[in-house]
């Protein structure tokens, strides 16, 4: 860390406005979903709250909103368990194959959204898996997988191995293993992976586009369809929701840094290609 | 892809293995990450490779790579796609490398600050973030009153639907993906360096110059490799934001999807989208092992 030698200059001058253009949008949404006209602007001409009684009487919405959670639902569950079995299983395993197999857990993250999604969208079909919100809550427990896989990684790092070692020495048996050394350690990864996990599903557009129906169809993806033809205070209601979310995955992620007093070790997970198409 | 093909076997060979092994205890050892390798390796078989498999043999008929590479549409949308990515990941980078300065120079305090300002938007969705353009940029938005406030204009300028508007919003939802790499290189020069630098008589700009800037530039290439690869995948961005003018590879896959019902053409450019973003990974991991950055995947 170098220590506070926050000389002025121009070059940080120069980057004020950059964090204004980062942060602007992102903060406008909020208080247009309270926008008094049908119409939307910002600012607000008059503050009312009518966009989100008017957002929580409508059942499109609604069912926009519980398919976008029945979604994440499945997700959440999906790669926590099966992220974090991987990366329980490969802990300080060296094995011949090994960056393999740790490539195709990762590569969903590779694999732009858009081919994925068709991917998806030929094989649901062809396996007779269509209408419902299940195919689009497991195609998103593959993208978010790889997340809890590295959340969980990340959190083994700081497990001693002559933990283990001494604990089978006394005599404890996997589970026990499991519970009292395993389970401590890799918790917060736990925690982070379904955050990531929850964040990637909600977010999610490109894929539930293509494996929408009537009775499946998602909060992004009924706002992507509407923002095409209009923009209206309900959009920006349910923008104000995600933004709502973001900002609460984004609290839990500052306390995990300001606890581990470091940057740093969150910073592998955000760098890689977190290919969530725009 | 070809991993998928090694874990199967590992994961298959556990319960055989059970029967074999006389020795116990090492067995519980090695059962016991094999079995938790196992659902993964069921899950990515059948619900990631599989799909990948219906993709590729999908794309294998009635001549669909001929046909797709020989659409005007598609070469179009392949130029635009290029162009577009080129210029978003230039802005991004000078810009992400701005912030990233910024916050190198912060006390460790406004580093959070400064990092959470950055992280926001990363958590938040592209939908939301388009949605806030089209508002800020609209005739009547945000932006226009204050040119014209200003006096830079007398009437509004057209800033949506256009090609301007695309790379505004791109680069609005790369930047994180730019800073924190840029970060991490700044972070890691050893600030006797500067310090050198400085008592030798070196300005403000020269001290950048000479033995910054020199230092980061394997963390500003992966930066920018990894910014032009999210680039080339966009979707939403450039059906909210852009015109009819400016889109891109994947909307071309939308394209033959959903209007043509071509999926065999579909296929095909979806994997010749998947074959150029594989060589930039490829490149990608190699400059960071070059440089001695972390292994990503």
């Amino acid at each position: 860390m170098r220590s506070a030698s926050s000389r002025f200059s121009p070059a940080l001058l120069a980057a004020v406005p950059v964090f204004v253009f980062l942060v602007v949008p992102t903060a406008i949404v909020v208080p247009m979903a309270f926008n008094h006209s049908r119409y939307i602007t910002f600012p607000p001409d008059r503050f009312s709250t009518d966009a989100v009684t008017g957002f929580f009487g409508d059942t499109a919405w609604i069912s926009a909103v519980l398919a976008s959670l029945q979604a994440a639902g499945i997700a959440v569950v999906l790669a926590v368990l099966l992220g974090g079995a991987a990366a329980v299983a490969l802990h300080g395993r060296q094995f011949p194959g090994r960056s393999a197999v740790t490539g195709v857990i990762l590569a969903p993250m590779i694999v732009p959204a858009v081919v994925l999604a068709l991917a998806f969208y030929q094989f649901f079909n062809s396996v007779g898996l269509v209408g419902t919100i299940l195919p689009i809550g497991l195609a998103h427990a593959v993208i978010a997988t790889p997340y809890a896989f590295l959340t969980v990684r990340a959190s083994l790092s700081g497990l001693n191995p002559a933990l283990v070692r001494s604990a089978q020495s006394l005599g404890a048996g996997t589970p026990s293993v499991a519970r009292f050394v395993y389970l401590p350690v890799i918790r917060p990864g736990l925690v982070a992976g379904a955050l990531f996990a929850f964040s990637v599903s909600i977010d999610e557009t490109v894929i539930a586009l293509f494996l929408q129906s009537p009775s499946a169809t998602t909060l992004p993806v009924k706002m992507f369809t509407d923002i095409q033809y209009n923009l209206t205070p309900k959009i920006a209601v349910s923008s104000a929701m995600l933004v709502t979310v973001a900002t609460l995955g984004l609290l839990v992620q500052v306390l995990f840094m300001l606890r581990r007093r470091s940057i740093a070790r969150m910073l592998p997970l955000t760098t890689v290609a977190a290919d969530q198409t725009g | 892809m070809a991993g998928g093909k090694l874990i199967m076997p590992l994961a298959a060979a556990a319960p055989a293995q059970a029967c074999d092994t006389s020795r116990g205890r090492r067995f519980r050892v090695r059962g016991t990450w094999l079995l938790l390798l196992a659902p993964i390796a069921a899950f990515d078989a059948i619900l990631f490779l599989t799909p990948l498999g219906t993709l590729v043999s999908s794309s294998m008929q009635n001549q669909a790579y001929q046909r797709v590479l020989e659409d005007p549409l598609v070469i179009k949308s392949l130029i635009n796609t290029f162009e577009i990515s080129a210029v978003s990941t230039l802005v991004t980078i000078v810009s992400g490398y701005l912030l990233a300065w910024a916050i190198w120079r912060s006390s460790a305090l406004t580093r959070v600050v400064l990092f959470a300002l950055v992280l926001l938007p990363f958590w938040t969705g592209v939908l939301v973030k388009n949605f806030a353009w089209a508002v800020l940029l609209q005739d009547n938005g945000l932006v226009n009153d204050a040119l014209q406030g200003l006096g830079f204009t007398d009437h509004p300028l057209t800033l949506l639907h256009n090609r301007f508007a695309v790379v505004l919003g791109m680069v609005h939802y790369l930047l994180p993906y730019a800073v924190f790499p840029i970060f991490a290189a700044l972070a890691a020069i050893d600030n006797r360096l500067e310090l050198a630098a400085r008592s030798l008589g070196a300005g403000e700009l020269s001290v950048f110059r000479r033995v910054i800037l020199p230092l980061t530039v394997p963390g500003v290439s992966a930066a920018g490799l990894l910014v032009f690869i999210i680039s080339t995948g966009f979707f939403i961005t450039p059906v909210v934001l852009g015109g009819p003018g400016d889109q891109m590879i994947a909307n071309q896959i939308d394209f033959y999807t959903m209007e043509l019902t071509d999926f065999a053409g579909a296929s095909a450019l979806a994997l010749v989208l998947t074959a150029i973003v594989s060589v930039l990974v490829a490149v990608y991991q190699r400059i960071l092992r070059a440089g001695g950055a972390h292994e990503v995947g």
